[in-house]
């Protein structure tokens, strides 16, 4: 399965630019970058007012499903989906194999310049993703420096007394 | 696969809780939600559920763990639904996958389910169960048609390499926490031997 590669610096910088420009041309609200399995990689813009993490796990499960209605109805994917709102409008582009761009924007603003100008913001990430694989081709893991003395606690229980006191 | 972003020095992992229906996952993921503590981020446990409950598509809570030197480490709880009929949201939410707890119901009344399941989630996961840290969890000890914990070891942990098991009632928050660290910590350790082996 391919399996995004570490992302150093230089690939940060250049997602942000990619979308930092995406936001100034389209005036969307803001844009996110996300695996398909859910997790958030980078995010710009006004985020302030959105659970960005959980709307990296939903946009992804919505197009993930989605991509499974193409296959029912015999295309081979969907690149796109488009959720109209009365304040907000959501755009999920398809990237690669691995990532998903996610737009928000006013829904007074036209999908279709939103579309236009994502498009070059999807390759500007997605050259970008293979510049990284091309620089660890073995997907090397540098986690080297965790130190993992002890796990075993590092999700710890409330105690009952404390349960009972909230 | 678990992200690793060496700029913000991030590392996110997804743990999927897999098992037939009404075994607990999502009662495991309340618990957490509810009773965690010493965690940096707790995010909102959310469920797309139907209107009596049952998970339609998947719950998720996300939780940001101390750092671990350094490394900010997010953690990506999942639920499947285990309604034999969503088997296609299930291959959807296994995508990325880092680590399995199965949930399994300790009733004797269960134990086909307990085992079609299991057999569905090595057909869904597309990789060699052995390649993926996962742990079993054994639900529902508290009711009294709780099958035997050596009879459950022998229908769900019987093979080449046996994985850390735990008894459990999730409705009391019992085992929930230490089901959840073993996993975490097996899946940790899993990178750190990765990394160590591509460094060498």
């Amino acid at each position: 399965m391919l399996s995004l590669p570490q992302l150093i610096e230089e690939d940060v910088a250049v997602l942000d630019a990619a979308l930092g420009d995406l936001i100034t041309r389209s005036e969307a609200t803001a844009a996110l970058v996300i695996d398909k399995g859910g997790p958030l990689i980078i995010e710009r813009g006004n985020c302030d007012d959105f659970d960005t993490t959980t709307m990296a796990a939903l946009a992804a499960g919505s197009y993930c499903a989605n991509q499974a209605i193409a296959g029912l109805v015999g295309e081979s994917d969907f690149s796109s989906v488009y959720q109209q709102g009365v304040t907000h409008s959501l755009l999920v582009q398809n990237v690669d194999d691995q990532l998903l761009l996610v737009v928000i924007f006013r829904a007074s603003l036209s999908v279709g310049a939103i579309k236009y100008f994502a498009a070059g913001t999807t390759q500007l990430i997605a050259n970008q993703m293979v510049r990284a694989r091309e620089r660890a081709p073995d997907e090397g893991m540098d986690l080297v420096e965790l130190n993992l003395a002890d796990t075993s606690s590092l999700f710890q229980r409330r105690e009952p007394a404390q349960q009972r006191a909230v | 696969m678990a992200i690793i972003n060496q700029a913000t020095r991030e590392l996110q992992v997804k743990i999927v809780y897999y098992g037939p229906a009404k075994c607990g996952k999502t009662t495991n993921l309340e618990q957490v939600h509810a009773n965690v503590q010493n965690v940096q981020e707790k995010g909102k446990l959310v469920s797309l559920a139907t209107s009596s409950d049952r998970t339609l598509f998947f719950d998720f809570l996300p939780i940001e763990a101390m750092a671990i030197k350094g490394f900010k480490t997010k953690f990506q709880l999942y639920t499947v639904p285990g309604q034999v009929i969503y088997n296609t949201t299930r291959q959807l939410v296994l995508r990325g996958v880092d680590g399995i707890v199965f949930a399994a119901d300790s009733q004797w009344d269960k134990m086909q389910e307990n085992v079609e399941s299991f057999q569905n989630l090595e057909e869904n996961l597309k990789l060699n169960l052995a390649d993926i840290p996962y742990v079993i969890q054994y639900n529902k000890r508290d009711l009294p048609g709780a099958a035997p914990v050596d009879y459950l070891e022998y229908l769900l942990n019987n093979r080449d390499v046996q994985v850390p098991s735990f008894e459990a009632c999730a409705s009391k928050c019992e085992g929930v926490f230490e089901t959840l660290n073993m996993i975490t910590r097996l899946l940790l350790h899993k990178f750190i031997n990765e990394s160590q082996r591509k460094a060498a």
